[in-house]
């Protein structure tokens, strides 16, 4: 069955339709609240709630637009929401943490995880949450130009400039501060 | 649409997408639909064990060394409402034994000539901190410029719904150093005023609410907490160090107090004073509130 016949039933009230639907995009949403929020058992809420919302709304969804975009977009308000919210107390307690933080990075991270790939994310932390959506987007969840439009509810060509500008500031992080992702592979 | 990487950043961005190690995605698709069948919420329900592990998180990096934190239940025994602000007072009901003197028990105080604060039971899932023990400072100034909404002074008494106090008390104070305005289903104002001995820390904040709906506030376990009056208005007064969670619809935060806070109200807005000083002090502060005068154009 295809995605807007599912969205059509859920919308009459079909409970195992609308969990078809979350079952498809439910990674998707979690893997840009994690990559946004950085905290596992927030991105479980954001991807939650993004659901939630998006059941609430889904009478007014236009089920000609794909629903991941739209889902996304949820997601990486809720996401946004989140940082405000918590910024302050977290704030405090990075700087309480970051010896023990990197301690736990440095003992499980390393050993599991691709280091460079790891560390570009936290470059890419850096950034603001406009230019780490993008790249969360393009290049973390691999959405062609159209979809994270949509997401981002811009034009297409929106999306490269934005895009063009969060690569030029990530390089700038990149050699302030993660001079070890240099080593001469990008001009 | 072409869409092929033009450099290597991009191709190394496209690669550690495909390489990162994303946490297992759990059953939202359980909880969504079990959320569906019972009640539509609209905030995220995290669990009390989550909740209890997010407040052991806490504990541990607040007490590290010092303490061996179990694992707690609470139970919320008390709230007092002041103007827009619902405390909730959760005293700790600890399944295993902390170190004497650790743990200092809330000291509820009711002033002369007030009635005693009520007991009524809320909740029964909600995880419980206990305080430190250090002696409060100055609020980290860090906790509180990462708020977003920083205006400048003659910005917010355009955008303000409601007229902005500065204390005249004490006479040195001047004029905050920094301001924020915020949108809480309802403004949220919040004045700064960096301590002049060290610039990095914060002498005194202020916030002022308005709005129709409550801010849940839940203190936890505050060596004191005390009814007091402003301009002869019911005022609340917590001693801090505790640990403050407050929610307001889709609003949420954590965060350390480590100052005292004197919340009282005053013409349908609710003030929140934070600073190191004594209740005595902070009174004469918040009777000392002027209306910012209009500037001129």
């Amino acid at each position: 069955m295809n995605e807007a016949k599912l969205i059509d039933r859920a919308r009459q009230g079909d409970g195992t339709a609308w969990e078809t639907l979350v079952q498809a995009h439910q990674e998707a949403a979690y893997r840009l609240a994690y990559l946004l929020l950085g905290d596992t058992t927030q991105a479980e809420d954001v991807a939650q709630e993004a659901f939630m919302r998006a059941y609430q709304a889904l009478q007014r969804f236009d089920t000609a637009r794909p629903f991941r975009p739209w889902l996304l977009s949820i997601a990486a308000n809720l996401a946004r929401n989140q940082r405000r919210a918590f910024g302050r107390y977290l704030t405090a307690l990075r700087r309480l943490v970051q010896a023990e933080v990197s301690h736990v990075e440095s003992v499980e991270g390393r050993a599991a995880q691709s280091w460079e790939a790891q560390t570009l994310w936290q470059a890419v932390r850096q950034l603001d949450f406009a230019d780490q959506q993008v790249i969360y987007y393009r290049f973390f969840l691999d959405l062609p130009v159209e979809e994270t439009a949509q997401a981002m509810n811009v034009a297409e060509g929106t999306v490269k400039s934005r895009l063009h500008r969060a690569m030029n500031r990530l390089r700038t992080v990149i050699k302030q501060h993660y001079p070890s992702l240099q080593e001469g592979r990008e001009a | 649409m072409t869409e092929q990487p033009r450099n290597d950043l991009e191709r190394r961005l496209i690669a550690a997408g495909r390489a990162f190690s994303y946490p297992s995605t759990p059953d939202i698709a359980r909880a969504v639909t079990r959320r569906l069948g019972a009640h539509p919420a609209r905030r995220p329900v995290r669990s009390p064990a989550r909740r209890l592990a997010w407040a052991l998180v806490v504990v541990i990096v607040l007490l590290a060394g010092l303490l061996a934190v179990p694992p707690v239940r609470a139970q919320i025994l008390e709230f007092l409402q002041i103007g827009v602000i619902r405390i909730f007072l959760t005293q700790p009901t600890p399944t295993a034994t902390f170190p004497p003197a650790s743990t200092p028990e809330p000291v509820v105080i009711a002033s002369p000539g007030k009635s005693k604060i009520s007991l009524t039971p809320v909740s029964t899932e909600t995880e419980i901190t206990p305080s430190a023990t250090s002696r409060p400072s100055p609020t980290p100034l860090a906790s509180l410029l990462d708020l977003t909404g920083e205006i400048t002074l003659a910005k917010a008494l355009d955008s303000a719904s409601f007229p902005i106090q500065l204390p005249a008390y004490p006479p040195d104070l001047g004029l905050p150093d920094h301001v924020f305005l915020q949108d809480m289903q309802g403004q949220v104002l919040v004045l700064v005023w960096l301590d002049p001995a060290d610039p990095t820390r914060i002498r005194l904040s202020l916030h002022q609410y308005v709005g129709k709906d409550n801010i849940t506030g839940h203190k936890f376990s505050p060596p004191v907490v005390q009814e007091t009056s402003v301009n002869g208005r019911p005022a609340v007064w917590a001693e801090g160090p505790y640990l403050l969670e407050l929610t307001n619809g889709d609003y949420e935060f954590v965060r350390l107090i480590e100052g005292h806070v004197l919340i009282w109200t005053q013409d349908d807005i609710t003030y929140r004073l934070e600073s190191d000083l004594p209740l005595a002090e902070a009174l004469r502060i918040a009777e000392s509130l002027q209306p910012l005068p209009i500037p001129t154009p």
